[in-house]
């Protein structure tokens, strides 16, 4: 099979390290080789991450040259166009989360956010198939702002460009979790599914 | 994950003891090994230091056990003392030392290449190319280093311990060694004290003993079909680079390379074989020219008009990791390959103009920022000016005091130091602040302490307790009262430490306490002699975490009573403190906010409320 390519963009402690892992066990567990790529630095302390995720094929390293990227998953604005721009393919996928992360500069008035439409357009000149929405809000509404990783992984199931099925995701996706958060991820999960048959459409 | 692999490896190779200290890139193997050690019968520690971490693992190996000890390069500095030695004196149960390397610095305030540090104390290093490499070279390195008495070393990079991949798993292995000490290897009184004492030779003799095992390893590659004019050396995870780009610019044919995994000692027969069929090598490594001054002295003799290229000359950056771009360039020049050019330069340009960088900052309802807004204040108040002391900080999350909008740190260097170069600047009349967090202070702070009350230096010590571990992902020390693998134990208070050290100011302050922060901080100033204040809240982070399933308390700021002053993002500045620009007024994000009342407190027309209590 062609390798699939994933680059996940987002902010230290937005889960993007899990969803990839996530996405990872999905892969073991549909008998393909995988290899992600991390990129986290001192990320924890709201600093940018990056996951490069591979998906079969042969390549040794992890890290996906720029440009070549299948589906782009940024869980921030700012860090979906961050990234895109530099690894997105040229009208591949993009799902946005528009929540969003101010960092230190903008919460103490250094620069100001950039303008969204700004944002979102200059992602748009790499592609024309973009699906954005407020995940974090469909996590609120789930129960904790802190599976908005589960809303985005639920998008990215649904958008059908994993190369495996939506129950290896889902079974993935209960296997890994503590039993007392199960129940919230399932609704997380399904929001960002719905979401992006909503968008999408 | 690689560094998973390596615990996994260690585990296979039946190791009965593991320890090491937290550092990024390292932590996850310790991480593992906390989560599996009682389940598997071994022992896990997090040791105060890396030092005492390797010579935890030493004691073990000397009485026969294997042992495996892991921590970040600059760890190994520290570890050094011990390290040496180890190696002259040998080992008896396997024992495997893992340095991960953070080339380009991802998270460390060097990109040391520790390789250096191996080869200087005659340590064998291996360097794994990939997870499953980086497991079977740690089972590997184990047996070596029982069979050639020398400690062996587990070189990683950031990329590798970091990276995933399906692994495919051996069998774990559980020893169950009788304890005894061997009393010919390591005993004064049983061996002598001539025959242990001088070692330089017989060191010597295992390390040449060790190459011409290199020779045969497995583990290398060498792809070379005889025609080929061009050779590649890459080393350890930087052999990925290498394949890759010869795949992707279509010259495997023309191209020969080798694989280097052992890279200490060198084994020069192997390297010789591609060194004298090609014209050109080019050797790509992480992150100093280690191998390829050796390759440059190998081809001296074997052959001496041979072109060598690598991190000496600059052909490839004598600074930083490498990547695609790098190593596909330089493939690309030398196979005469045309390169797609940059096709998207204007975009990334754009994108420069309009992002921001994204800094890092502490947390939402971080103490150590409520900490620094009330020595910030309390320094004002007590030296008249900010700029009347110089602050000298320490490595953890606290560390990040220098960014705005705090901007109150002048200095870091590494774990401990905060508290010792404190003493040669007050010795001097220039005033000083110590800033250290609690897990700093029991690796290195304590020395430092004692000799400033010693040596009579009357430092001013803010001890930033947040009771965790925090920036390398929350392991244990000392104060926490559990160990690393959840056994409850003593705490050792930091402030029964001070006193005990002779410390005549200790406070305790809660930072959550603004007020109280600033009048105890104010006290350590104006004290005569050295002073400390531990300055203790639980990390957010944790408090968030024990809180769940429950979300934390929601603060609000009163629209109406929100003058639009901005003191709490430019004063105080947590990153849960939002700004809207059209109604010129504050407000707060609840799914960041976690209710530590610290804005409401800075707040000066108290708009900020409880929810109920708006």
């Amino acid at each position: 099979m062609k390798t699939f390519k994933l680059v996940i963009s987002g902010v230290g402690g937005q889960g993007t390290l899990l969803a990839s892992r996530l996405l990872a066990e999905a892969s073991i567990k549909a008998g393909l080789h995988v290899k992600i790529g991390e990129t986290y630095g001192m990320a924890q302390r709201g600093g940018p991450v990056m996951g490069h995720i591979q998906i079969g094929g042969t390549a040794h390293n992890p890290q996906i040259r720029k440009g070549e990227a299948d589906l782009l998953v940024g869980f921030e604005p700012a860090e979906a166009t961050r990234r895109g721009v530099t690894y997105l393919k040229e009208g591949g996928l993009a799902l946005v989360n528009t929540r969003v992360t101010a960092p230190v500069e903008v919460i103490s008035g250094m620069v100001p956010y950039p303008n969204m439409g700004e944002l979102i357009g200059l992602l748009g000149k790499v592609t024309d198939w973009l699906v954005a929405f407020d995940a974090t809000s469909l996590a609120e509404e789930a129960g904790d702002p802190i599976a908005t990783n589960v809303v985005m992984l639920g998008a990215i199931t649904e958008s059908g460009q994993l190369p495996f099925d939506d129950e290896t995701v889902l079974s993935t996706l209960r296997k890994s979790l503590r039993p007392q958060f199960l129940e919230l991820n399932v609704r997380a999960f399904d929001l960002g599914r719905k979401a992006y048959r909503e968008k999408a459409s | 994950m690689g560094n998973e692999a390596i615990a996994r490896g260690a585990i296979e190779g039946g190791i009965a003891l593991a320890s090491g200290y937290p550092g990024t890139p390292s932590s996850e193997i310790g991480n593992t090994f906390a989560r599996v050690a009682k389940q598997l019968g071994i022992h896990f520690e997090w040791s105060a230091n890396e030092k005492v971490a390797l010579e935890v693992a030493f004691g073990a190996s000397m009485v026969g056990q294997r042992a495996i000890c892991s921590m970040k390069h600059v760890g190994v500095n520290v570890a050094l003392d011990i390290l040496n030695p180890i190696t002259l004196r040998g080992v008896k149960g396997g024992l495997v030392l893992v340095s991960t390397d953070d080339p380009s610095q991802h998270s460390s305030r060097t990109e040391q290449d520790n390789r250096w540090l191996g080869r200087h104390n005659d340590v064998p290093i291996l360097e794994p190319s990939s997870p499953q490499e980086a497991k079977d070279l740690t089972k590997y390195a184990i047996e070596l280093s029982e069979q050639v008495k020398l400690p062996v070393m587990i070189r990683t990079v950031t990329r590798l311990s970091h990276m995933r991949s399906d692994v495919e798993l051996g069998e774990m292995q559980r020893l169950d060694r009788k304890p005894v000490f061997d009393w010919d290897g390591f005993s004064y009184r049983v061996a002598g004290f001539e025959k242990l004492f001088r070692r330089h030779r017989e060191r010597h003799g295992k390390i040449d003993s060790v190459q011409e095992m290199f020779e045969d390893s497995g583990f290398n590659e060498l792809k070379l079909n005889g025609g080929e004019r061009i050779g590649v050396i890459g080393v350890g995870f930087a052999i990925t680079y290498v394949r890759d780009a010869l795949e992707y610019l279509g010259v495997e044919d023309r191209v020969a390379w080798l694989k280097l995994v052992t890279t200490h000692p060198m084994p020069e027969r192997l390297v010789a074989r591609l060194v004298e069929s090609v014209d050109t090598v080019l050797i790509a490594e992480e992150v100093d020219p280690f191998i390829e001054l050796h390759v440059k002295a190998l081809a001296k003799d074997v052959n001496p008009n041979v072109k060598i290229l690598g991190r000496m000359n600059g052909f490839i950056p004598r600074e930083g990791e490498l990547s695609h771009e790098v190593i596909d360039a330089r493939v690309a020049e030398l196979t005469g390959v045309e390169l797609a050019p940059e096709a998207r330069g204007d975009l990334e340009e754009a994108k420069g103009d309009l992002l921001f960088d994204r800094m890092l900052t502490m947390c939402a309802g971080c103490p150590h920022r409520s900490s620094l807004y009330a020595l910030k204040k309390a320094v004002q108040a007590v030296k008249g000016d900010l700029m009347n002391v110089v602050v000298n900080g320490d490595i953890g999350c606290y560390g990040l005091a220098h960014a705005p909008p705090m901007e109150f740190e002048d200095t870091y260097f590494c774990m401990g130091a905060s508290i010792g170069v404190s003493q040669g600047m007050q010795r001097f009349g220039v005033d000083t602040i110590a800033w250290i967090g609690d897990g700093t202070f029991f690796h290195a702070g304590i020395p430092a302490l004692q000799n400033a009350v010693h040596n009579k230096a009357p430092i001013k010590v803010v001890v930033a307790d947040n009771q965790a571990v925090a920036m390398t992902g929350f392991q244990t020390n000392p104060q926490l009262g559990r160990t690393a693998t959840g056994d409850k134990v003593e705490p050792i208070m930091i402030e029964d430490i001070a006193r005990a050290s002779g410390v005549k100011h200790v406070e305790v302050v809660d930072p959550y306490d603004l007020i109280a922060a600033e009048e105890a901080f104010k006290r350590m100033l104006v004290f005569d002699g050295v002073a400390l204040v531990i300055a203790r809240r639980e990390c957010a982070m944790v408090a968030v975490r024990n809180m769940r399933p429950e979300r934390p308390p929601v603060y609000i700021v009163d629209q109406e009573a929100c003058v639009g002053c901005k003191q709490c993002l430019s004063t105080y500045g947590c990153p849960a403190l939002m700004w809207d620009e059209d109604t010129r007024k504050a407000s707060i994000d609840t799914t960041l906010c976690m209710g530590c009342t610290s804005c409401a407190q800075v707040c000066p027309v108290d708009a900020i409320h409880r929810r109920c209590d708006a």
